[in-house]
């Protein structure tokens, strides 16, 4: 009986796990989501300098830090930071330009498709058809019913 | 139920199997659909390997002797409070144990990483599934708890079930031991989890900070539970091996040790990497190493290769773990090797006198001690395998070596704050060194003229003042700047200043448990004992303390019999308690142990065992031992604990961290909806 169930459970759990691998192909996204960014890794970056910073301040207003060490490790976290934030710009404007192209790609793929409707395609020899013919402009071809029609 | 337990086992054997071929299949692929597969193997794994837990459990709680493991671990007379540690007594069950914490750990990575560190995740599970197999295979093969007693006669194979098992080691039948074992496992197995993040990071290049600040919890969870197990097991020793000490270097005190020292390498140098990407591949050697000496504690443990007070198994899994500390090494070595390029310092140490060079001595002087617990731990085996001589190195080495290196890491402890990041002018320095030191060198005087006069013990209280010093003076100089700034009452000020960073200040809490841990370390030179036969009418003076034998009583309980001598103390001269050390003869394992009496306060233990009857007298052998300052390392173990709790709660800048990547998720998959 005990044995019965743990056996079903067992086989439970054996299709359980397999069933991902089951699925269509593309029913996920078809890549593993990057974990940090170039540009958030620079915004961590940055966040550190700060944070470093405030502790400076915090430690030279307790009377931890001189005052000629507070000044010149300042001057090199404020350099570090200034940096980081050249880098993240250039960054932020890959990332945009990325994004632009990727638009513009998408764009004109949507273009290509509308201008170049299937029906008006020539099975044959896949030239395009300007309008819905019987025969192909440039084969002669009879083009299928259903290429005709629209 | 041994069926259903067996079950449990192998399919948790290719629960394993499949999540570590799977998960670096994803790895490689890059494939989410292969990714969910392995994250639900993992999770498989840990239904089946807790259906085999539970089914050993149950075995257990039934008194079903058919079964190996019960019959020679558990009687019917034990208390149901020491039949779940059972679980753990033995070689067989405490391997299925470690594999059930394995599966819990990594089922909680990939259950909280389910949104995140999707790059990270498929080695993650390849690597702690890799483990996973090499424990259920070692478990299944060759340390099966689900084997059943059958008898071979001329009509064939019987089942066997005698009327009675062997019961539990009367040393283990004591509360802190119910929960010292699964602290201990907790803090070995956790490790896994920190070295399967490091080397998926190399595995994928992914090498920025974003590993090593997942990983930082990770480390600090298990370090933690190591620590509660180690201070577990000295109240162990203390209560229960009756010579009132609490740490004898014993080589499997030492193996948990180890890995705790590495880690506590590890939980400050992985700071600079934060701060200021430096020590990469220190901070890589120094995973490896916690996990190597993890799996290398649970080897010294559960083999037997090295003489024990904890002899609890000799058996024949020493060459399998032999063979998988190689692979260890040999693998994640090489992995490091190949991505070194990838592990460039993004910054140089500027000057001597900084926080960086302080975590540099501190990882320096914590790899020492390492080195030396590790080389007197091995040195029986090294000794037999050179000379063909088995020689033991002691406590006297260990106190030679160990003291000077305590010491100088409790002078860090106290000092490494006080620097600052980058460099430290002198000017600096003595800002910060002087009050310290100055209240130092008043403890110091102080204790001097009150008879302190051995040097380390002397030193080790001096120290003590200096770190305790110096960590109040970082929380009112701190308190009293918010003050000014935020106009917050200094009680406002210092909770939000803690809470602010409780990473530091949570450090600092640790710190201050520590010197109360050397408080407690440095009462051990004022030690003071006796011993003595005594009837009734009999006296034993100790120091300022005298003992009256009032009476010898005997009787029987469930599990043991029992001889109670009632000792009425008085200090100097006026009554104060009255003791009752124990003798107890535990009748199923037919071994005898002393229950000690104890009285305790702050300043000092009063710890009374009786050794039995003399035979020649027929009088109780009663030893006493005087012990200061023994509390202060039980609550040095509760303000560590206290201090780490506080440093696990996020801090601003943690917060603040994962907000930038909730907003990273959402700007990307905002552009896959896009």
């Amino acid at each position: 009986m005990e044995l019965g169930i743990a056996i079903l459970l067992v086989i439970g759990l054996a299709v359980f796990t397999i069933t991902p691998l089951l699925a269509p192909e593309g029913s996920a996204e078809d890549a593993l989501p990057i974990d940090v960014t170039p540009l958030t890794d620079l915004k961590r970056r940055r966040m550190v300098v700060y944070e470093n910073l405030k502790d400076l301040e915090f430690e030279y207003e307790a009377g931890k830090v001189a005052k000629d060490d507070y000044q010149s490790l300042r001057e090199n976290h404020l350099a570090e930071a200034a940096q980081l934030m050249l880098a993240s710009q250039e960054q932020e404007e890959i990332t945009e330009n990325d994004l632009l192209i990727e638009k513009q790609v998408a764009e004109r793929r949507a273009q290509r498709k509308s201008k170049r409707p299937d029906p008006f395609v020539c099975p044959e020899c896949e030239f395009e058809n300007p309008l819905s013919v019987k025969y192909c402009g440039n084969c002669g071809k009879e083009l299928p019913q259903r290429s005709r029609k629209k | 139920m041994n069926q259903v337990g067996a079950v449990g086992l192998i399919a948790a054997l290719v629960f394993a199997v499949y999540g570590m071929i799977t998960g670096a299949a994803a790895g490689k692929l890059r494939s989410p659909r292969m990714l969910k597969s392995a994250q639900r193997a993992v999770l498989g794994f840990f239904a089946m390997t807790t259906l085999a837990v539970v089914s050993l459990e149950y075995l257990v709680l039934t008194n079903n002797f058919h079964s190996a493991y019960v019959a020679e671990y558990s009687s019917r007379a034990l208390p149901v409070l020491y039949k779940i540690p059972v679980l753990w007594a033995g070689q067989q069950g405490s391997l299925l144990f470690w594999t059930w914490l394995l599966s819990i750990y990594v089922a909680a990575a990939v259950l909280l990483n389910r949104k995140k560190n999707r790059q990270l995740m498929p080695y993650i599970i390849a690597i702690s599934m890799g483990v996973g197999t090499f424990f259920s295979m070692v478990t299944f093969s060759v340390a099966n708890p689900f084997n059943e007693l059958n008898l071979a006669s001329a009509s064939g194979v019987t089942p066997y079930a005698p009327p009675d098992g062997n019961g539990l080691n009367p040393a283990l039948q004591f509360h802190s031991m119910v929960a010292h074992p699964p602290m201990l496992y907790l803090g070995y197995v956790g490790m896994a989890i920190p070295f399967a993040f490091a080397m998926s990071a190399l595995m994928t290049r992914q090498l920025g900070d974003n590993w090593i600040r997942v990983t930082r919890r990770w480390v600090m969870v298990p370090w933690m539970f190591l620590g509660i197990g180690i201070v577990l097991g000295g109240q162990w020793a203390y209560h229960v091996l009756g010579w009132g000490g609490y740490w004898a270097w014993d080589p499997v005190e030492n193996a948990s040790l180890l890995p705790w020292l590495a880690g506590t390498a590890f939980l400050h140098s992985v700071m600079i990497q934060e701060k200021r990407g430096m020590l990469k591949v220190w901070n890589m050697v120094l995973v490896i190493l916690t996990f190597f000496l993890s799996i290398f504690g649970t080897f010294l443990t559960r083999s037997g290769i090295i003489s024990s007070v904890h002899a609890f198994a000799k058996s024949d899994i020493g060459p399998w773990f032999s063979v998988f500390l190689a692979i260890i090494a040999a693998f994640s070595l090489t992995v490091l090797f190949l991505r070194l390029d990838f592990l460039k310092s993004e910054n140089r140490l500027d000057s001597i006198a900084s926080r960086e060079s302080g975590f540099l001595f501190n990882n320096w002087i914590l790899l020492a001690a390492v080195l030396a617990v590790l080389w007197g731990t091995i040195f029986p085996v090294i000794s037999k395998a050179i000379e063909n001589v088995t020689v033991t190195v002691g406590p006297p080495f260990f106190n030679k070596v160990m003291i000077p290196i305590g010491l100088l890491l409790l002078f860090l402890t106290g000092a490494g704050p006080m620097l600052a990041w980058r460099k430290t002018s002198f000017q600096s320095i003595k800002r910060n060194f002087t009050f310290p030191l100055i209240f130092a060198a008043v403890v110091g005087g102080v204790i001097f003229y009150a008879g302190v006069h051995r040097l380390y013990t002397w030193m080790s209280l001096f120290l003590c003042a200096f770190v305790a010093a110096s960590i109040v003076a970082e929380f009112y100089k701190g308190a009293r700047t918010r003050m000014k700034s935020s106009k917050e009452n200094f009680f406002a000020a210092l909770y939000n200043l803690t809470m602010r960073n409780t990473r530091r200040y949570g450090g600092y809490v640790v710190h201050f448990g520590i010197v109360l841990l050397f408080v407690g370390f440095a009462g051990q030179a004022f030690r003071y004992e006796t011993q003595g036969l005594m009837g009734p009418g009999d006296l034993l003076r100790a120091k300022n303390y005298l003992f009256r034998c009032e009476g010898i009583s005997t009787g029987q309980k469930a599990n043991y019999q029992y001889e109670t001598v009632d000792l009425s103390v008085t200090k100097d001269g006026h009554a104060l308690t009255v003791m009752h050390p124990e003798r107890r003869f535990y009748m199923a394992e037919q071994q005898p142990i002393s229950h000690i009496a104890l009285r305790s306060n702050l300043a000092q233990d009063l710890y009374v065992v009786t050794e039995g009857t003399d035979p020649n007298s027929g009088k109780a052998i009663i030893h006493v031992i005087i012990n200061p300052l023994v509390q202060w390392v039980w609550i040095g173990g509760m303000v560590i604990l206290l201090g780490t709790i506080l440093a696990l709660i996020p801090s601003s800048i943690e917060r603040q961290m994962g907000k930038l990547h909730k907003d990273q998720e959402e700007a990307v998959a905002a552009h896959h909806v896009g």
